[in-house]
Order: structure tokens, then C-alpha cells, then sequence
């Protein structure tokens, strides 16, 4: 059985499309990325699942199930656009959040002191939610919805917000969910955090998907064609070479891209004339290259520059 | 149905909580009682003073006289008032400067000119610092009128006392004729169906904006879309609506009993200060009257509530809520403006038209029921009218609120609203 099945849903705003013909099937006990740049349709698409906005058409099957209000204790739901009653104290709101998922009493009591420990939130728990720094609420937003152990796990922008710290914490924890059979869905365009825990992605760019499937296959896929370059001097020269189709330069390291059967070895040997070299590695393009090129320059720029 | 509850209950307990509801619910009817009461109290406290009242008799003949009528007695049995007879010297200007200088120094509180022709066109003059006071000079007024027209009855050889006899006014009795039977009736039922219609129309109002007030700190916090992780917007919706209408319950529950023990103690404790008060009849609520406040407070309620709830999802602040809040407030003020007319004619075909109007019938109908009791099936069919109106407005906001609970930024236009209702 799938965690998640989407089956050619599609959305229109007005004459807008937010999702056109989407179709996806996230297998159980995986962590899933949902990328995109801004705009392209994640958050519409994970409010379709949680069935906040209905789809124009297409259908929907969450853990083997339409979807529907008793479906929602099962899950755990961080939306993008989110926050907490600024007047409640901390154990309150969990309590009452909790109790909107069903759980109740000393079991509901227990779990919000595990996580309010495990976060290093204890000592919050009686101060009014106003009082917390922006990134405590995150965290007891990340623990509202994970307090019922939900099957799955839906996150939107999970890492927005989120200091290092914090967000190794994060990731830490979502893996350690991953291990006990929990499946994950989660948005982003921070290609660094999708590399380190994603088993499958989904690219979406303006309301389609682009490229969909496991992540080392894809990035097989696109062979061992990459070269990560760390150097100093003047690189600028790199884009007018034979061998080179691509270029990423960011002032001392750069992501270059070979044209079919280029050899690594010629590049190198060019290069080595002309500039300092710190590091020179041949390997799959990293998730960043790729985004790009399926998504386009212009595009990417705005996500990656957000 | 229990996430309804969870949202009731936490409802419920913030605003309960709040100081605002505390203050409200507590120090409203003490600051009410404090109204009524305090006046009254001060009145009689302060009175407990000698006060000197210098005469100016140019008539010759009124002192003595005012001296009898004048005879107001404090607690210790002495003169309420001292007066002082300045005789008319050949210049009345600079007696007259005399004593304006005796009175601004407080050596007497006030000087009454009493002119030669008091009985002809003659003006008399009441001099003192203090005007305000209608009591001190209604007194004042009431003697010297007293004095003079027994005066001139005199001169025309009739009797006085027989024809103070003769002008005594006729006793007029209201009286209420209802279903039981006829009960005198002293001003009460015109103040009770005030004050019932006021309590309304102040709980709708107060009530509607803790609703939108709520619907929008939770949009502008963003914890809706968390929320409704849980639960439908319907459902977030209605437990907000019943829980703010627990709240209500609560605060009138509290009111009554305030009520309850002020109309046990009020006459008691009205009388130890104004011994008159054992005569005046305290006015009584009918039950009836009680069973349709709370009836169309609960229908009012809901009417106004969706409406409010509807607001709060379309705007991203208070401010912005402003604007669009206005028609609705006018829907309860309008039928405050027509409320002298509704009082004085309760049967005529346009307050029975206006009180059949659902955003008007809460407040207009219960006032007929407490004015005039109309029959029953005006009643029921202005009940049902608010009741279809209420499902109305619930399937109509519901779809609002669904969208609009996740819409930031713009406001929506009203044709976006439409769409909204169209498309969800």
C-alpha cells in the first residue's frame, strides 16, 4: 500500500492553474521531497491531501483511503502559513491540539512533557505562547503535529525559520520517524536538506510535475557528468571551454557541467595552467544543478536567492 | 462532535479568564446599582446642612410668610434653612452689592430678591453661586408662588385653602390589562422592556465582536490552518460560536443572580435611605418576559454571530473589519432609534412588520412582548422567520469562512465573496 496516492488532480484559481495534472504515489515508510520553487504548487497540492481545498478534479487516496475527517487523526499536518493562540500557554495549547486529535488525558500529558523535554521546552511549558522566541513556536508547532504519532507525516517549509541547530535537530528526529515506519512528506526548496534525508522526490514548476522517482536513480540518470571545482583566480574563462555545456560559479567553487563525452581529465589539465585548485571532483550533478536545469535559470535564481 | 467540544471548552475558558470579561460581568451591575443608588444616597447626605438665605423684601410682607413656609427641618431639628432679612434701605443697588459680596464669601449660600409688586408682574431674583442646585430653588420657588397666590386670593375674597381643595388633580391609574387579569402598572413595564432591550442589544453587540475578534486573532496568527489539521472549518466555526454563547449563559447566569438578590434586598435598602421608596411598587419581570429574553437572545445570537464570524474571516485585521462591520452594527442600532416609536404604538401594522424582520426581530419583537403582549401567532411566525434566517446564514457563512479562514493579504471585493459562496 502507498502512504499517498494522487491521481491527475488538477486546480484552477480564477483562469489560474495552481496544479495541472498531477499524479504521484509515495510508497510507506519513506521520506518523500516535494520541491519547487515558490508559487509552483507544493502548498496547494498538500492542502489538496489534507482536504482543506478540494480539487477541481482527480482523485486522492491517503494510507489506501479517501480522505476524510477521521483520516486527520492519522496524519500530522505542519502547514506553511502557520502559528499559535499568542494567549494560551504552551501546555494548554498542546493539550487542546492534542485533544483535537483525539488524545486525551495522561497519555496526551506524558507525550507533551516527552517532547517539550526533548526540545529542551520544559521549562516554557507554563508561559504564555507570546512569550517565546519565533523559533521555540516552530518547535512546539513541529511537536503539534507529531504528538499523536501520526502514520504520515506532512511537512510544509518545515525548516523555514529554523537556526543549524535547530534544524539538525529537526532532521535528526524526521529520520528517527522514518526509521520506526513513519512515512514523511515534505516540502522545500533548500536542495541541501532534500539531499541529505530524501528516498524520493517530486519537482513541480509551475503547477506540473517535472521529474518525479527515487533519488539516486536520478541523479544516475544524469551520470557522472559534474565536476565541483573549489579554486582561486580568475575562473571566468571556464564557460568558453570545449568541454564544458554548463557552468555555476559562486567566486570560489564551482559546479560545472560536461558536455556528453567530455573528458574530466582534459578539463583538468586545462585548468590546471590557469588557476589554483583546491579541490576538483567528479560526480553526479547534486540536486541544486538539477533543479536548476529542469526549472530554469531565471527561476531558480528567485527560489534560491529567497 | 468531542473536537467541537475541545473548541467549545477552550473557548470558553480563554475569554472566560480574560479581565475584561471579569471586569464586565462583575462590575456591571455594580457600576448599574452603583448609578441608580448613588445619586439618590448623595442627595440625601448632602442636604444635612444649615444653610443661610439672605431676603431682600421690597414687598414688606413676604418674610415672615417665607419664614413659615420655609420650614424644612434637618435630622438634629433645627432650620434646613436660616433666613436672614436684610431691610430695604433707600439704596437698593448697594444692599444688593452687599450681599453678592456676603455670598461670594460664603457667609450665605444664596439671597432671594423679593420686588414691591410681587403679587403684580414683579420678577423675584434667586442669587447664589450655585445655580445648578433645581432642588434649593424649586423649593424656594414653590414657597414664594405659594405665598403670592394666596395672596392674591385673598384679595379677591375666596378662600385658599378651599380652592387648593378644589384644584386638587385627579388621581390617573395605569393599569395593564393581560390574559391573568388587570395589575396596576407605575412606569415599570416602560422601564423594564428599556432596560431588557438594552441588556439585548449590548450582549448582541459585545457578543459579535468577541466573535470577530476571535476569528481573526486566529487568522492573523496563522494557528487556523493547524487547527483545522483537526477539524473542518464548520466545526472550528460552530465550537467557537457555542462556546462565546456558553460565555453568555455565564455572564447572564451571574446578572441574574445579581438581579435575583437585588430585587430581594433593593426595597430594604432603597427604604434605610429614602423612607418614601416603601410606597413606590418595584417593578416585577413576568417570566414569560424572561423565557422570550433568553429565547430571542439565543436566536439573536446566532443570527449575529455568523455574521460576525463571516467578517472575521474575510479581513486580516480589526482595522479592516471596521469598514465592513458597520452594516451589521446598523442592523442593531436601527431598531434602538425605532424603539420610542415601537413603544408607544406595539400593535400598529408597521412595528408588527418591522418586529417580523429577522435583524430587527430580536430586539423589536421582545420589546412588543414586553410592551403588549401580541398574539401568539405573530410570535411564533417572527421566531420562525429568525430561525430560517439563522440556517440560512450558517450555510451561507459557512462558505465563506471556509475559504476565507486561508486567505490573506487583499481584502476580497464582494464579487470575489460571491465566487467563494459559488464555488466551495
Amino acid at each position: 500500500m502507498n502512504a499517498l496516492e494522487i491521481e491527475n488532480i488538477s486546480k484552477r484559481f480564477g483562469n489560474f492553474y495552481a496544479v495541472k495534472s498531477l499524479s504521484l504515489k509515495i510508497p510507506q515508510k519513506t521520506v518523500y521531497g516535494l520541491l519547487g520553487p515558490n508559487g509552483a504548487g507544493k502548498t496547494t497540492t498538500i492542502r489538496m491531501v489534507m482536504n482543506i481545498i478540494i480539487p477541481d478534479t482527480g482523485a486522492i487516496k491517503v494510507l489506501g483511503r479517501k480522505m476524510d475527517e477521521e483520516m486527520k487523526e492519522r496524519i500530522g499536518y505542519l502547514p506553511e502559513d502557520r502559528g499559535l493562540y499568542p494567549k494560551m500557554k504552551v501546555g494548554e495549547l498542546l493539550q487542546f491540539l492534542s485533544e483535537l486529535k483525539g488524545l486525551r488525558g495522561q497519555e496526551a500529558r506524558r507525550r507533551i512533557d516527552y517532547w517539550l523535554e526533548r526540545f529542551d521546552l520544559s521549562d516554557w511549558k507554563q508561559k504564555k505562547v507570546e512569550e517565546l522566541s519565533k523559533g521555540m513556536q516552530q518547535k512546539i508547532q513541529f511537536i503539534s503535529t507529531v504528538i499523536h504519532d501520526p502514520e504520515l507525516i506532512i511537512l510544509d517549509e518545515p525548516f523555514s525559520g529554523l537556526d543549524p541547530v535547530n534544524t539538525k535537530l529537526l532532521k535528526d528526529i524526521m529520520l528517527e520517524m522514518k526509521k520506526k515506519g513513519r512515512t514523511i512528506i515534505f516540502s522545500t526548496h533548500r536542495m541541501e536538506q532534500v539531499e541529505m534525508i530524501c528516498d524520493n522526490i517530486c519537482l513541480i514548476n509551475k503547477a506540473e510535475m517535472v521529474l518525479e522517482g527515487n533519488l539516486s536513480l536520478i541523479k544516475k540518470q544524469y551520470g557522472k557528468n559534474s565536476v565541483v571545482l573549489d579554486y582561486d583566480g580568475d575562473a571566468s574563462f571556464v564557460q568558453g571551454l570545449a568541454e564544458v555545456a554548463k557552468v555555476d560559479d559562486y567566486g570560489k567553487s564551482m559546479e560545472i557541467k560536461l558536455k556528453d563525452k567530455a573528458d574530466p581529465q582534459e578539463l583538468l589539465n586545462t585548468l590546471v595552467s590557469k588557476i589554483r585548485i583546491d579541490k576538483f571532483e567528479v560526480m553526479e550533478p547534486t540536486l541544486n544543478a538539477i533543479f536548476i536545469d529542469k526549472v530554469g535559470d531565471r527561476d531558480a535564481k528567485d527560489t534560491v536567492s529567497h | 462532535m468531542q473536537k467541537i467540544l475541545s473548541v467549545i471548552k477552550r473557548e470558553y475558558i480563554q475569554i472566560i479568564r480574560t479581565k475584561g470579561f471579569i471586569i464586565g460581568t462583575i462590575l456591571g451591575p455594580v457600576l448599574m446599582a452603583a448609578f441608580i443608588v448613588v445619586p439618590v444616597v448623595v442627595q440625601f447626605i448632602s442636604v444635612d446642612q444649615q444653610e443661610k438665605i439672605g431676603i431682600i423684601d421690597a414687598s414688606g410682607e413676604t418674610f415672615t410668610e417665607l419664614e413659615k413656609k420655609l420650614d424644612q427641618k434637618l435630622k438634629d431639628g433645627s432650620r434646613r434653612y436660616l433666613l436672614i432679612n436684610f431691610p430695604l434701605k433707600d439704596d437698593l443697588e448697594s444692599l444688593r452689592e452687599e450681599l453678592n459680596q456676603k455670598v461670594l464669601q460664603k457667609e450665605l449660600t444664596a439671597y432671594i430678591f423679593v420686588p414691591a409688586d410681587i403679587s403684580g408682574d414683579g420678577e423675584a431674583e434667586f442669587v447664589s453661586e450655585h445655580v445648578s442646585d433645581f432642588d434649593k430653588r424649586e423649593n424656594f420657588n414653590r414657597a414664594l408662588s405659594g405665598i403670592v397666590i394666596e395672596k392674591r386670593l385673598k384679595c379677591e375674597g375666596l378662600d385658599p385653602l378651599r380652592i387648593s381643595e378644589y384644584m386638587r388633580p385627579v388621581a390617573l391609574v395605569t393599569k395593564k390589562v393581560t390574559k391573568k387579569g388587570v395589575e396596576r402598572d407605575a412606569g415599570g413595564t416602560f422601564i423594564i422592556s428599556y432596560f431588557l432591550v438594552l441588556v439585548l442589544y449590548m450582549t448582541l453587540l459585545f457578543y459579535g465582536q468577541i466573535i470577530l475578534r476571535g476569528v481573526i486573532e486566529e487568522k492573523s496568527s496563522r494557528v487556523v490552518e493547524i487547527v483545522l489539521s483537526s477539524l473542518k472549518p464548520f466545526q472550528l466555526m460552530a465550537g467557537k460560536i457555542v462556546g462565546i454563547a456558553a460565555v453568555g449563559f455565564t455572564q447572564y447566569a451571574i446578572w441574574a443572580l445579581f438581579g435575583l438578590a437585588a430585587a430581594r434586598y433593593s426595597k430594604r435598602i432603597l427604604t434605610g435611605f429614602v423612607p418614601a421608596a416603601e410606597s413606590f411598587p418595584m417593578p416585577s419581570i413576568p417570566s414569560y418576559i424572561l423565557v422570550y429574553f433568553v429565547l430571542f437572545f439565543i436566536m439573536g445570537y446566532f443570527l449575529y454571530a455568523t455574521m460576525y464570524a463571516a467578517i472575521g474571516s474575510m479581513v486580516n485585521s480589526e482595522k479592516e473589519a471596521q469598514q465592513l462591520i458597520m452594516p451589521v452594527v446598523m442592523f442593531l442600532v436601527i431598531p434602538i432609534l425605532l424603539m420610542m416609536f415601537v413603544i408607544r404604538s406595539p400593535d400598529s401594522t408597521f412595528s408588527v412588520v418591522l418586529s417580523m424582520i429577522p435583524f430587527f426581530a430580536p430586539i423589536l419583537m421582545l420589546l412588543r412582548i414586553c410592551v403588549l403582549l401580541p398574539p401568539f401567532p405573530q410570535i411564533v411566525t417572527s421566531l420562525l422567520l429568525l430561525l430560517l434566517s439563522i440556517v440560512f446564514m450558517i450555510w451561507l457563512v459557512a462558505k465563506i469562512y471556509r475559504v476565507g479562514i486561508l486567505m490573506y493579504g487583499k481584502r476580497p471585493s464582494f464579487g470575489e465573496i460571491l465566487k467563494w459562496v459559488r464555488y466551495s
